[in-house]
C-alpha cells in the first residue's frame, strides 16, 4: 500500500498553500489539483460555537511526491503547509499519530 | 566624504551558530541559492527561501527547512514567484511619456537608464528650483524592505513630503506604533518564540496562555513581520485565542471568546477590559507600582467604562467582555496581536493606546509569552526604522520646511509626515491653511489609485491637473502608472537583487541576487545610489553599488557585519533576554526602565501632554455611525468596513498570476444573509455599495460570517487583463471602495475611518 497522508484539520486554516505548492511542482493548471481544500461551515452549532474548518483532500493526481521523498525531501504540501498539519508515512505509523480528535487519514 | 573600508571587524555574538551553513550549492542540475525573501512581490515578512536556478532563470522556489523563521514553509506568493518574474506583462524597460499623454498606453517610449536618470535629474531640479524642494511628494507603499529606503530617497531629494501614498492619517501601523512608542519607548511584538533561533524549544520561552487577536486576521495578513501561523504553532502548544472582529475568521472560529464588535468601537472595549482588570484587582501590582506612571489617571479614565456600557456601544454580549478581560487578567502570559483595524478607527492613535494599556496593567512588557521589545538587531535599524546615525550622512537643508499639513494635526506634525489631503490640496492649488505647491509625485512601490489612497477619482484629477512630472517605480503597469506616470522605472524582484532583510527585530539576514534582473529591471537600491550621486554628489554617494551602501550603513550602525558576511550566513539572531526594563537593556544610557520622559511605562503620556494632545486613552464614536449621525444612518443603514486581507494577494498585487487569481477571481463584498434578504441581494451577484461620497461594484458573498448590519468590501482590486485603451485604468475606479471613504484623518492627524463608515447596497 502506498504511503498515507495524515491531516490534523483542527489546525488547517484554509490557506491554499498545499494546493499551489502541489500545482507548481507538478506543473498543474490552476483548475487541476493534486490536493484540494474542502470547507466545513460556517455553521453555528451552539450559542458561541461555530464550525468553520477546512480539510485538504488528496486527489488521484497525488503521487505522494515520490521523486522528492526518494531524495529525502518532504512532499511539497507537507513541507509548505503553513499550519504544519500534514504528514506522510505508512498507514500504521500515521495511525499511531492520531492522538486526539480531528485527524483524517488518506490511504 | 572619504569612502571607508569594509573589512570585517570583530564578529558580533549571535544566538545562532552559522557553522556549516551554506548559502549556495549544486543540486540535481540546479544551482540553489539560499536567501531571505523580500519585495518585490510585496511582503511584510522575510521567510527563508531556496531559489533553484537553471540557465540563468529561477526555475522554482521552496521554503528553507533550516531557516528558523518559516521552518520550510512558504505561502502562495513565493511559490508562484517565477510566474510573476517571467510574466508577459511585467515591465522590463525604463520608459517615458509626454505629460499630455498621461493615460495613453501607446505613448510610451523606451529609453535607457541614463536617459531616465538625466530626465529625472533635469525635471526635478528645475521644479524644485522654481517651486521649492517641498514640491516633490514621495508616496510609498508597504512592501518591505524596499519602502524603508524611502527615507533615503526623501533625504536625497531633500523634500519633507514623504509618506504612504495618499493615505489619510498614515493609517497603517503608524498611528498605534507612534502613540504607544511615546508611552513605552519601543515597539513591542507578541512573543511567539520568533526571537530565538531554536524557536518553540527555547527553554526561556513560554507559550502565551492567550493571544488577544484584535482587528487582525494574522494567518492571512502576516502583517508587520509576524508570520500568522506562528500563532497556530502556539495553539498546538496550548495557547487559547480571544478574537475581536466583526467577521468570523478562522481564528475567530477557533477562539475561546469571539467578540463580534461593531466596527470602530474597539477603544470602548479596551477601556472596559481595563475597568474589569482594575476593579477586580487582576492587575500586576509589582509592575504597576514600580514601573509605570499615571496609573491613578488611568484608573479614573476606565472607571466609567463599565462592561455594560462598552458592550452596548460595541454591540457584544456583556459576559464576553467580562470573560475576555478576566482571561487576560489571570493569564501568566498573554500577547496582543493587533492589526491595522486599530489604526483605521477614526481615532486610531488612541485606540492603539487603549489596547496597549492592557499590556501595561498586566505587566506583559518583555515577558515570556507576552510582548517583547523590538530593538534593532545588532543595532541595524535601516531596513526597518533607520536610526539618525544611519541616515544623517546625507545632509538636510536646515531651512527645509515641515511636511505639508494643517496646524491642528499635532500628532502627525510631531511625527513629521505630510497630511494626505494637504498633499492633494497642494496639487489642486487650493491649499487652504497651507501654501505648498506640489508639482511632482514619486510613486515608490505604491498603487494608490487602486489601493490605499482615499477618494481615488479626486486624487487622480489632482495629479493629472496639478503635477508637472511624476515617476513610478514598479514591476507592473498598474492603474496608477498607466494614469499618472511620465517616467516608468522597472524594478527588480528579490531574486534579482541584494539586500539586508531586517524590518522586524528578531533577526537580520541577506537578500541575495540569484539571477540577473529580467530585461533591464534594476533594484530600488541601485536606483537610489544613482539618484544619490546625481542629487547629492559623489562625495556623499561614493558607493559602487548597493552592497557598498549596505556596508557603509551597517558600519554607521556600529554593526560588525558586511553584506558578504550576511550573505554567507543567511541569517543572524541577536541574543535577546526578557525583562530588559530591569536590566538596563531598553535604554542607550544603560539605566533601568523604559525610554520615556519618566523612564516608566506611561499610562498618562508626558510627551503627548507637551504636544497639547489628550494624554490618556479614550473612546470617540466614529464620525459617521448609527450613534453619531442617526439621520445619515437612516439613509445609509449599513456599516461599511473595508480592506480585509485575502489569501495570495498583497494589497493590489497578484491578480495577474493565474494560480493566485484562481483562489479569488473577483472583488468580494461580504453581507449577512438577513441584510441580503432585506435588500434583495443573492449570493454571487454583483452588488452596488454606495454612500454620500461615491460607490463601487463588487460580487456579493452572502455569509453569516459577517456581522449583521455590516458589509465588508475588498480593497486593492483592478483587472490587469482589461485592455489598457478602454479608459477605465483596468477598471479600478469601478470596484474601489475607497470611493466611499474620507480624506479626513483622526483629530491629531493620525488614524482614519477606513473600517467604519456608512453605506447602502442594491443589486447591480
Amino acid at each position: 500500500m502506498r504511503d498515507a497522508l495524515l491531516i490534523n484539520y483542527e489546525y488547517c486554516t484554509g490557506c491554499h498553500t498545499c494546493e499551489v505548492a502541489c500545482q507548481k511542482y507538478h506543473d498543474l493548471e490552476p483548475d487541476q489539483f493534486g490536493i484540494k481544500l474542502s470547507q466545513i461551515g460556517p455553521d453555528q452549532i451552539g450559542q458561541r460555537r461555530w464550525q468553520y474548518e477546512f480539510v485538504p483532500i488528496p486527489t488521484d493526481r497525488c503521487d505522494r511526491c515520490v521523486s522528492r521523498t526518494a531524495k529525502g525531501k518532504l512532499p511539497m504540501c507537507v513541507q509548505h503547509c503553513q499550519a504544519g498539519c500534514i504528514q506522510l508515512g505508512s498507514v500504521v505509523e500515521m495511525a499511531s499519530k492520531i492522538v486526539s480528535d480531528k485527524y483524517v487519514l488518506f490511504s | 566624504m572619504e569612502k571607508e573600508g569594509n573589512e570585517t571587524c570583530c564578529a558580533p555574538k549571535t544566538a545562532d551558530d552559522p557553522t556549516g551553513r551554506k548559502w549556495t550549492w549544486e543540486e540535481d542540475g540546479f544551482t540553489v541559492v539560499r536567501a531571505n525573501a523580500r519585495t518585490a512581490p510585496g511582503c511584510h515578512d522575510n521567510c527563508g527561501v531556496l531559489m533553484y536556478v537553471k540557465d540563468g532563470k529561477i526555475d522554482h522556489v521552496e521554503g528553507d527547512p533550516e531557516d528558523p523563521y518559516n521552518q520550510g514553509r512558504l505561502c502562495l506568493r513565493c511559490l508562484t514567484l517565477p510566474d510573476m518574474m517571467y510574466h508577459e506583462d511585467r515591465q522590463l524597460y525604463p520608459m517615458k511619456r509626454a505629460k499630455e499623454e498621461r493615460g495613453n498606453p501607446d505613448a510610451w517610449e523606451r529609453i535607457t537608464w541614463d536617459e531616465a536618470f538625466d530626465l529625472i535629474e533635469t525635471k526635478i531640479k528645475a521644479l524644485q528650483a522654481e517651486y521649492g524642494k517641498e514640491c516633490v511628494d514621495i508616496a510609498a507603499g508597504t512592501g518591505r524592505d524596499v519602502i524603508i529606503y524611502e527615507t533615503l530617497l526623501q533625504r536625497v531629494l531633500g523634500t519633507p513630503n514623504q509618506g504612504m501614498g495618499f493615505f489619510p492619517g498614515q493609517a497603517c501601523y503608524i498611528p498605534r506604533s507612534f502613540s504607544t512608542n511615546l508611552k513605552s519607548g519601543a515597539l513591542y511584538e507578541g512573543d511567539y518564540s520568533q526571537f530565538f533561533p531554536d524557536r518553540y524549544d527555547n527553554p526561556k520561552w513560554k507559550r502565551p496562555d492567550y493571544v488577544l487577536i484584535w482587528g487582525n486576521n494574522p494567518v492571512v495578513a502576516n502583517s508587520d513581520g509576524t508570520l500568522g501561523h506562528w500563532i497556530v504553532e502556539c495553539m498546538k502548544r496550548g495557547t487559547k485565542l480571544i478574537t475581536i472582529d466583526p467577521k468570523l475568521t478562522w481564528v475567530a472560529a477557533h477562539s475561546e471568546y469571539w467578540l463580534q464588535v461593531r466596527p470602530g468601537t474597539d477603544a470602548a472595549l479596551a477601556l472596559a477590559f481595563g475597568h474589569v482588570i482594575v476593579e477586580e484587582d487582576l492587575y500586576d501590582h509589582e509592575f504597576v507600582d514600580n514601573w509605570t506612571y499615571g496609573f491613578n489617571e488611568y484608573k479614573e479614565a476606565v472607571k466609567e467604562w463599565t462592561p455594560e456600557r462598552a458592550a452596548e456601544i460595541a454591540d457584544v454580549d456583556v459576559d464576553l467582555v467580562y470573560a475576555a478581560a478576566r482571561a487576560i487578567g489571570n493569564a501568566e502570559g498573554w500577547a496582543l496581536q493587533w492589526g491595522v483595524a486599530m489604526d483605521q478607527t477614526s481615532e486610531g492613535f488612541y485606540t492603539g493606546m487603549a489596547a496597549y494599556d492592557l499590556v501595561g496593567i498586566t505587566g506583559m512588557f518583555d515577558h515570556p509569552g507576552g510582548m517583547v521589545a523590538g530593538i534593532a538587531p545588532f543595532n541595524i535599524g535601516f531596513p526597518w526604522i533607520p536610526s539618525k546615525e544611519e541616515v544623517d550622512w546625507i545632509p538636510q537643508d536646515p531651512a527645509m520646511r515641515p511636511p505639508v499639513s494643517k496646524p491642528e494635526l499635532r500628532g502627525l506634525n510631531a511625527m513629521g509626515m505630510p497630511d494626505a489631503e494637504s498633499v492633494v490640496e497642494g496639487m489642486e492649488g487650493d491649499a487652504g491653511s497651507n501654501d505648498y505647491t506640489i508639482k511632482c509625485v514619486w510613486f515608490f512601490a505604491t498603487n494608490p489609485l487602486a489601493n490605499e489612497g482615499a477618494q481615488p477619482k479626486r486624487t487622480y484629477e489632482a495629479i493629472i491637473e496639478g503635477t508637472e512630472f511624476n515617476v513610478v517605480m514598479d514591476t507592473w503597469m498598474t492603474p496608477t502608472a498607466l494614469a499618472c506616470a511620465d517616467v516608468f522605472l522597472p524594478v527588480a524582484t528579490y531574486a534579482e537583487r541584494s539586500g539586508i532583510s531586517g524590518h522586524q527585530p528578531y533577526r537580520t539576514g541577506a537578500i541575495v541576487k540569484a539571477v540577473e534582473p529580467a530585461g533591464e529591471a534594476r533594484s530600488d537600491q541601485s536606483i537610489l545610489v544613482e539618484l544619490g550621486k546625481r542629487f547629492c554628489g559623489e562625495e556623499i554617494f561614493p558607493f559602487d553599488g548597493p552592497e557598498d551602501l549596505y556596508d557603509y550603513m551597517m558600519k554607521r550602525s556600529g554593526a560588525c557585519f558586511t553584506y558578504e558576511d550576511m550573505k554567507k550566513r543567511s541569517w543572524a539572531y541577536p541574543e535577546v533576554d526578557y525583562f530588559r526594563y530591569k536590566t538596563g537593556g531598553l535604554r542607550p544610557d544603560g539605566e533601568q526602565g523604559f525610554l520615556t520622559p519618566t523612564g516608566l511605562y506611561e499610562f498618562y503620556s508626558v510627551a503627548l501632554e507637551a504636544m497639547e494632545c489628550p494624554a490618556i486613552a479614550s473612546y470617540v464614536e466614529p464620525p459617521a455611525s448609527p450613534v453619531s449621525t442617526p439621520e445619515l444612518f437612516e439613509e445609509y443603514p449599513l456599516i461599511l468596513t473595508t480592506g480585509a486581507r485575502n489569501w495570495g494577494y498583497f494589497h493590489s498585487e497578484g491578480r495577474q498570476i493565474p494560480h493566485l487569481r484562481r483562489v479569488q477571481p473577483e472583488p468580494i463584498c461580504r453581507i449577512h444573509p438577513d441584510d441580503a434578504k432585506k435588500y434583495g441581494i443573492e449570493d454571487g451577484e454583483w452588488m452596488i455599495i454606495e454612500n454620500y461620497r461615491g460607490s463601487c461594484k463588487q460580487r456579493a458573498e452572502v455569509t453569516p460570517r459577517i456581522k449583521k448590519g455590516v458589509v465588508s468590501c475588498d480593497h486593492g482590486w483592478w483587472f490587469p487583463e482589461r485592455d489598457q485603451h478602454d479608459g477605465t485604468y483596468f477598471g479600478t475606479f469601478e470596484c474601489n471602495p475607497n470611493n466611499m471613504l474620507s480624506y479626513k484623518p483622526g483629530s491629531v492627524g493620525l488614524g482614519n475611518s477606513y473600517k467604519s463608515d456608512l453605506c447602502r447596497v442594491c443589486k447591480a
